[in-house]
């Protein structure tokens, strides 16, 4: 009873060993069968596609993302109690984990709000956008903390200007 | 007792039985348009776009429009209005450095600040400070969270009004730094 209702989530698993009715062969090779009705894809009937399950995309990248958060903790308070510019590695690392984890914020914005399941020219757009200003983010956060003071020391500096 | 006949048996027995006469007049009846009704054949195969169509036009009752404002799910899209804006604020200035290096050099930026009158620097300093602290104080909440603690709907709160009074005093502590 169990493996006939798992396929009904996973749409491409099971097709081939359910007996096809004459009318669904006639139909087309698209629509599939499986107990519970035909699935015709391209409708809003269609059940939803969940993403093949990946540890990549799913409990690493989770974790990874809260050892970020949480590291941004104790490199916040080091650069606010050091002074910036003797320790550049500090302020190279804090800006790397800064847009990092600002990365992490807008691409999970992004999955929320305009999903490519929703939004199949939109979604996919604002992903690569976000792809591209991150690559020119970081060069420009290099470039900063390389050629000018870095941003912990600017940030220090507007405060008490 | 039943002795007359029901059904329609009879009644079609005598349509289709009259004479060619009468049949064409209720022939020539059903062709002569009485209301004027507009019939548009359609294979059956149309039917699922009408639906769809039909479907994209409905309207959704309203859900976050009407939801009762409460500390859980405000603290969480402050959480993630906070850190946009100050993502992007972050994001603007790196690209803006890097399209033009000379004009946001920190020398320029820090005699632009300073050249400002002090209500305008306070201001500055308030709409920097009170969502980056906010942020900082209710991203602990949620690492919290994560590791399993407060979960309950009393911890979520207490946790809740705790970051918004930690949220008042670090803001007001960085604006008079």
């Amino acid at each position: 009873l169990l493996r006939s209702m798992l396929p009904r989530t996973f749409a491409s698993a099971t097709g081939r060993n359910v007996l096809r009715s004459a009318s669904q062969v006639r139909a087309s090779s698209t629509t599939q069968y499986v107990p519970g009705g035909p699935i015709i894809k391209g409708t809003v009937n269609d059940p939803i596609e969940f993403p093949p399950p990946s540890r990549t995309h799913g409990s690493y990248h989770w974790v990874f993302e809260r050892l970020l958060a949480a590291s941004l903790i104790p490199m916040t308070a080091a650069a606010f109690v050091t002074s910036e510019s003797s320790y550049p590695v500090l302020d190279g690392l804090l800006g790397l984990s800064l847009v990092m984890h600002s990365h992490i914020g807008f691409d999970s914005m992004i999955v929320d709000y305009v999903h490519k399941r929703k939004f199949p020219i939109l979604g996919p757009v604002m992903t690569w956008t976000l792809r591209t200003a991150m690559v020119g983010v970081l060069v420009g956060v290099y470039q900063f903390n390389t050629n000018d003071i870095g941003l912990t020391e600017l940030i220090a500096k507007v405060w008490t200007a | 007792m039943m002795s007359a006949r029901i059904g329609l048996g009879s009644v079609t027995r005598r349509v289709a039985f009259a004479p060619v006469i009468g049949r064409n007049q209720i022939a020539l009846r059903t062709l002569i348009l009485k209301r004027g009704v507009q019939i548009q054949s359609l294979p059956p195969s149309a039917s699922e776009e009408i639906l769809n169509a039909q479907r994209l036009k409905r309207p959704s009752s309203p859900h976050f429009t009407i939801y009762q404002p409460q500390l859980t799910w405000l603290s969480s899209i402050a959480n993630r209005a906070t850190g946009g804006a100050l993502s992007a604020l972050l994001y603007g200035f790196s690209l803006a450095y890097l399209v033009a290096p000379d004009t946001f050099t920190s020398v320029n930026i820090v005699e632009f600040v300073a050249g400002l009158p002090d209500y305008l620097k306070y201001t500055g300093k308030l709409i920097l400070a009170a969502p980056f602290t906010f942020h900082f104080w209710n991203g602990l909440r949620h690492l919290s969270w994560d590791m399993g603690k407060l979960l309950s709907l009393k911890g979520a709160y207490r946790a809740g009004y705790a970051v918004l009074g930690a949220t008042a005093i670090s803001t007001v502590a960085l604006v008079l730094m």
